[in-house]
This record gives structure tokens, sequence and C-alpha cells, in this order.
């Protein structure tokens, strides 16, 4: 608890402030070994899991709460609550529930919960951002307890509803206790139970010595949120925490090289990329130019330069982990002459007479400011005048959905279906509402690929569909980045290409 | 008094009505918010019914008629980020934030009015000069940079104090110097230049030739006398202390309204905005109150009628 605010509190503080060696050893709590302590820059926004989509709010939720399936760290898809699924009509899916599973307070977990969880999730006045994920679901039927089906409006070849980022709530309890009460009141059947929570100091959790999974290695774990990267580092250099987030590339050397702190690193599922809207005129309707713009990036020494060496060149916005990759594209290597010679041809000899403005947001994704600098830089070596134009998230994103970033913007995107389909069809399908790309007949690919259920088939349509982009190149294709995790040495954890904090995988050393 | 109490209490009003006008429609004009809360995926039908959900479809004037209804009634909405009351997220960081800008606050005036006077009394000494140099030093060190180095030196080499976050007094040391430092100068130029204007004044010199001993004559005639000028910077301080915690909260993670604060702005969350702008804006018109009728108990000359 805190102490409050008194006169001698002050004397008492000006005494330690002047006289602070006294206290050396005494300043830090100690902290039982079974503890692990997590510092991401925000804290959970809610505990309500059927809300958000943020990843530290679900970061949290997901030691809490339990999910029909899960992703190990290959990207495959593995049983978690649910025993088995499989297509048993073209738009019915069915999974067999785990028998004895129990929410804490000892409700059994069955195919009720999953019924409510999701229709509550797609319940338009709920206004949950979770929506999106289970708008293909028409409905949930449940033959018996431990069966559940989701009914698709249209045959899908991809496993509906986000089944392992979706948490599955206690039905009874959130009836009797209403919505507004959830948010600071959870009620899962996972790994951690919930203990308390103080907002934005601490998120407290202890292991579940009934989870069906077994009791998870680690004791307690604390969610404890630093904002601020500096204070964040300085906490994991100090062992106040156990493991901290985004961690910028200028801080890796004093982590790995720490008495107790080293560095984890994930090639993240997140791909960041300059788009041109092709939906507006300019002259980046021309293909050519297009085309000579991704030869003119030079994307190896943007990471070596920007990030640190940190970050992955890609060939195509599917990353290689998802179903749909297609190795067959190939990268674009910088080659200035030819990037000067296709913006001839497309009838702007030496970038004469090219002036565009490449649009980027400030804060949003790791170094973005910097890299559109250097990008701007590096494409104004054409001969183009590419100058920037920098805006904060909020009014930068409202733009991006009314599609009125041009001529070139840049966008980062990451999905943790492993699956194309998603990032496919939202950033380039014509009547997607922030594609700024149109070609029927890469929206017929991508529709049908979406419906196809033979994997050969369906690869082959995404090869072809990625084929177009690569020739058509609306983007300009930059990197995957390398997510940072600083941890202390007691840790055992690997970094996660989904960004995920799952407690359960994690052990401590002493 | 008590019409002198009416007047400015009556006067409270409207300034807070004024800032809930101006704060609803700036938060308006920087766009909405419904882009920045749902993912980049999602259709136009489900912004549409999110914006129609939180009611941003309808005309601005029918939504500050309705904002300005339910504030009559002391309700700021829900929370679009947190789904929970505005007002009572903005409340329950008030202690934690009240808790470090009262101790920055007592540490500045605890620091500075001794060391002003001194260096007042102690004119062009080496004493003075070593103040004069701390208070540029303090005024023109950016928060930011302090803070960080604060942390580093006393969390990270020397490991006295912890760096983020609550618990004992201990987490109280840092963030409170960071914050109190540029406090701290203003109040101790301050303090001096008052106190060189009364030192130089008739009556003290009269009280020399009276024979009052210097102790006396420096800590009960003269600085009771340069108190007036220092209490209403203090007043004026406990705000600037408020509105700087949005930086000293954020690297100390320090669990306030300001930490609050700065969230809200970044995800457009108006109700929360709103909540915390209105309840700094009532703050400050309750210091300003405080403040000038501790002018009346500390110079007997003033009277308000």
């Amino acid at each position: 608890m805190l102490e409050r605010p008194s006169t001698p509190l002050a004397v008492r503080l000006l005494v330690a402030a002047l006289c602070g060696g006294a206290l050396a050893g005494s300043a830090l709590p100690a902290q039982a070994d079974s503890t692990v302590t997590i510092s991401q820059g925000v804290d959970p926004v809610t505990m309500d899991p059927l809300k958000r989509t943020i990843t530290p709010t679900q970061n949290a939720s997901m030691n809490m709460f339990d999910t029909l399936l899960r992703h190990d760290r290959e990207g495959k898809i593995v049983p978690w609550l649910a025993t088995s699924w499989k297509h048993v009509a073209p738009t019915v899916w069915e999974f067999k529930l785990r028998k004895g599973v129990t929410f804490w307070n000892g409700d059994p977990l069955t195919s009720a919960d999953v019924k409510f969880t999701v229709e509550k999730i797609k319940d338009p006045a709920e206004g949950s951002e979770q929506g999106p994920r289970v708008n293909t679901i028409a409905r949930v039927e449940t033959p018996d307890a431990y069966t559940v089906r989701y009914v698709t409006f249209k045959p899908t070849a991809i496993v509906p509803g986000y089944p392992w980022t979706t948490s599955i709530v206690d039905a009874k309890y959130w009836k009797e206790h209403g919505n507004e009460y959830q948010a600071e009141h959870p009620m899962g059947s996972g790994a951690y139970v919930f203990q308390s929570w103080r907002k934005d100091e601490e998120l407290d959790l202890n292991a579940n010595p009934k989870w069906w999974h077994g009791k998870p290695p680690i004791d307690h774990a604390i969610f404890k949120p630093i904002p601020e990267a500096a204070s964040r580092v300085a906490a994991l250099r100090t062992g106040e925490t156990d493991l901290i987030t985004n961690v910028p590339p200028q801080y890796e050397a004093q982590i790995s090289g720490g008495r107790n702190t080293k560095i984890e690193s994930a090639r993240s599922d997140r791909v960041l990329f300059i788009a041109f809207n092709t939906t507006k005129p300019g002259p980046q309707q021309n293909k050519l130019l297009r085309r000579a713009f991704n030869y003119a990036v030079d994307v190896p020494a943007l990471i070596r330069t920007v990030l640190g060496g940190h970050g992955y060149p890609a060939s195509t916005p599917v990353p290689p982990n998802f179903t749909g990759f297609s190795a067959k594209i190939p990268f674009y290597h910088h080659d200035l002459a030819k990037a000067k010679q296709l913006l001839a041809k497309a009838g702007y000899p030496d970038g004469k007479g090219l002036e565009l403005v490449l649009n980027a947001p400030v804060g949003r994704y790791n170094r973005d400011k910097e890299l559109a600098e250097a990008i701007a830089g590096q494409l104004s070596e054409t001969g183009a005048k590419v100058t920037t134009k920098i805006q904060e998230w909020t009014t930068y994103v409202n733009q991006t959905s009314q599609r009125a970033l041009t001529p070139l913007y840049m966008l980062g995107w990451g999905d943790n279906s492993y699956d194309a389909d998603n990032t496919l069809t939202s950033l380039f399908e014509s009547n997607a509402r922030i594609s700024t790309y149109a070609n029927p007949a890469y929206d017929t690919l991508v529709d049908a690929a979406r419906y196809e259920v033979d994997s050969g088939k369906r690869q082959a349509l995404y090869d072809k569909a990625l084929a177009i982009l690569h020739d058509d190149a609306p983007w300009i294709f930059l990197f995957q980045y390398d997510d940072l995790y600083g941890t202390s040495k007691r840790l055992q954890w690997r970094a996660r290409a989904d960004e995920s904090l799952a407690v359960d995988e994690m052990s401590l050393s002493n | 008094m008590t019409a002198f109490l009416i007047r400015r209490i009556a006067g409270a009003f409207g300034v807070v009505a004024g800032v809930a006008v101006v704060v609803f429609i700036i938060l308006h004009l920087t766009g909405d918010p419904a882009a920045a809360m749902m993912p980049l995926e999602s259709t136009q039908a489900e912004i549409a019914a999110f914006r129609h959900a939180q009611g941003f479809d309808r005309p601005l004037w029918v939504q500050f008629a309705s904002f300005a209804w339910n504030l009559l009634h002391g309700n700021f909405g829900l929370s679009l980020r947190h789904g929970e009351p505005a007002l009572g997220l903005a409340l329950e960081r008030v202690p934690a934030s009240a808790e470090l800008a009262v101790t920055a606050l007592v540490l500045a005036v605890v620091v500075a009015v001794p060391a002003g006077t001194v260096a007042a009394v102690k004119r062009n000494s080496a004493l003075d000069v070593a103040a004069r140099l701390l208070a540029l030093v303090g005024q023109s060190t950016p928060v930011y940079w302090l803070g960080i180095m604060l942390i580093l030196i006393f969390g990270v080499q020397l490991g006295w104090f912890p760096v983020s976050g609550t618990g004992g007094w201990q987490h109280l040391v840092l963030p409170a110097i960071t914050l109190a430092m540029f406090t701290m100068a203003r109040i101790m130029r301050l303090t001096r230049g008052s106190m060189l204007d009364v030192l130089q004044s008739d009556y003290l010199r009269t009280a020399v030739a009276k024979g009052v001993g210097s102790f006396r004559l420096i800590w009960h005639h003269a600085l009771r006398n340069a108190w007036l000028p220092i209490v209403t910077a203090i007043g004026i301080e406990l705000g600037t202390l408020l509105s700087q915690a949005i930086i000293t909260e954020t690297i100390f993670s320090w669990p306030g309204i300001g930490r609050l604060a700065y969230q809200a702005i970044l995800d457009r969350d108006y109700p929360v905005v709103e909540a915390v702008v209105i309840l700094g804006a009532v703050s400050f018109v309750v210091i300003n109150l405080v403040v000038d009728l501790a002018y009346a108990a500390l110079d007997p000359r003033i009277r308000y009628e």
C-alpha cells in the first residue's frame, strides 16, 4: 500500500535524497524466486477478454483464459480446449471439447460457454473490436455439452472465428454479474488465476493448481507496465522486472552486456511496407514507376542502419511461416540503374518533374519516422523529389480508413492467423476498407483461395495472386521486424513471432 | 467575506463550463476515434456500427447537448478504451498524483525558501552564487533528461532507489526530486528577490536600530513580509506540478492521472480526456481560491468585502 503524504514523510525524503548511501540495499524489495515480473509498455485496458484486440491486453487475458486452439512456435495449430476439429460440411466446422475443464469457480466449461462467447463478440451492441474475427460465422450450434459447430455464411477452408485468440468465458458467471463487472473481475479457466489489478501499477496472477494442462512451473506472475523504453531497460537492469517488451535497438548492447540480463528476439509476423495509392490519380498509377521505386529502395541497408540489423527483407506481404506463402516470388534487389531505366520508360527520365509525398506515422512502429526519412532519401536518388509527411497515429489512421493517404504511405501489418487469407484480402482486395489497389483478376484468385479446401490447389491460387502483386507492385516491399525483448538471465523463455507472452511457457532458474 | 466567496464560486462554475466547451470542441476537431480503435481489417460497416454504438454519427450539436446534460449529472460516459466510467478512472488515479505533487511541492519549498533567504541575506557571496547557479540549472534542465539521469545514477548504477512504479517511500524519491526541481528553482529565485526587496525597506532598518537580533530579524520580520508573492507562486506551482506530472509519471511509471491523460489523448478516448481536463480545471480553481483566502490570513491589511 502507498504511504500517505505528510510533512514528516517529506523530511524523511529529503534526508533520504541527501544521504541515500545509508539506504543502499534496502530499497529494492526481495522477490520470491517463483515470481516472474513482466513489463510491457502499456497496462491491459480491461480484464474483459472479449472487447479489445491490442496485444498488451490480450497478453494478460491469454494467461487467464483458454482458447479452443493454440499455435505452436512454428505456427502450427495444436489442440487446446478443443481436442479435435474438422470440416464436417462445406459451411460447418466441428470442435470436440476437452472434458473435465472447469473455470476457477468450479463451473464446468462446456459448449454453451463457447456459444455464449462467440455470440457476445458478434453482437453489434457490444461494440467489440474482435467482431471482424467472427464475422464469417452465421451461428453456433451445440449438439451436446462437448461438441460445438460453427456454421459459416459461406464455405471456408480456414478454421473460422480465430479460435487461437478468442478467450472462452464462463457464460453462467457473466449472466449473473453483467457486462461492466467483467472489466475488473475476470473468471477464466486458464493457467493463471486473477488475484488483483491496480490499474497502471500491477496485475497479479497466481498459478492455477487445477489447470487441466497441469500446474504451470512459475507460481506467481506480475504484469507491471512501464511506458518509457529507457525506464523499462533500467528496471530490467536493476532486477525490478524479468521481461521487457519493445526494446529499441539502441539498448541492445546495454542489455546483452548486462551481468544479469540478456536479449531475446523473434522474427515478428509484422511486416512494414510503403503502399502506393493506386485508387487516386497521379504518377503512382504507373506500374513502371512502382517497380522502379522497388528497385530504388535498399532494404538491407535500411535494416542495417536504421534498425541495427534487426529485420528480415520481405518478398511478399505474407510471412514465410504462414500458409499461402510462396517461395517462388523473388525479392526486388537494390538496383539504382535499373530503377532509373524504368523511370525513364515510365516517362520520367532522371525523375524529372516527379514530386511525391511519402506519408508516415510517428511513434506507431519501431523507428517509423526515421525509416520514412531514409526511404525518401533513397527514392530521391533516382532524381525524383520525395518528401515525407509525418503525422500522429490517430489522425493518420483516419486517413487510412478513408483511403486518403496518397501517393505513398507507410503501414505496418501484423496478423496472428498464420494464414495468407486475412492479409491478402484486407490489404489488396478492391472492396476492402483500407485497400488502395484494385485488380479484378487478383480478387478472383484470393476469393477462390478462401473457399478452396484442397491445400495443393489453394497454394497454387496463392502462388498466382502473389505473383500478380510482385509484378504489379502495389507496395514497396520492405521487411519483417525482428522483435527485441530483454529478459533476466534467470528466465527461460523463447520469444514468439506473434508477440504473445504465455507465462506457462516460461520457467525460472536460480 | 460571504459575498466574496459566492462571487468566486459562481466565477469558478463559469471557468469550468468554459473549459468543458473548449475541451469538447478541440477533441472533436482532432478526429474520430473509430478508425484508431478498430483493427485495420474491419470493414466499413463494422466501423459504422462502432460509431453508431458510441453515438459519433449524431450531429455535433446533439453530441454536445448530450455531453453537457450528462456533465451536469456528473456523468462523463464510459471510457472507449477501458469500458468503465471515465470519471471513476480519473478519480482513482488522483491519490497517486496528489501524493507525488504534494511531496514534490513540500520538497521544493523546504529547500527553496531557506536557500533563497540565505542567498538574499548573503548577497553576492559564494553561497548566493551557488544558489543562483543551482536555480539556473534547475529551471533549464528538461524534466525528461533529469528523470532518466536520476534513474541511471541512483537506480541502475548505485542501486539506492527503485526506478519504476509505486511501493514504499523509496519509490517516491526519484520522481519527487525530478518533479520538484523546476519548482524548487523558481521558488528559490522568487524568495531571494522578494527578500532583497524587504531587506532594503525602512522598517527593517528601524528594527535593526532597535536592536532586534539578526535571526529573529530575518526569519520573523523579513520573511513574513516577503511571504505574499511566494505563497502566490506556490499556488501556481502546484498547477505546474500537476501538468509536468505527465512526463514524470510516464518516465517513472507512476500510476497517476497524468499518465492516464497521456494515453487517453493518444487513443482519442474522449470521455477520459474530458474527465481529466475538467477535474484539472476544478482543482486549479480551488487552488486559486485557497491562495486568495491565504492572503487574508497572511496579510491583515487584506480583507475581502
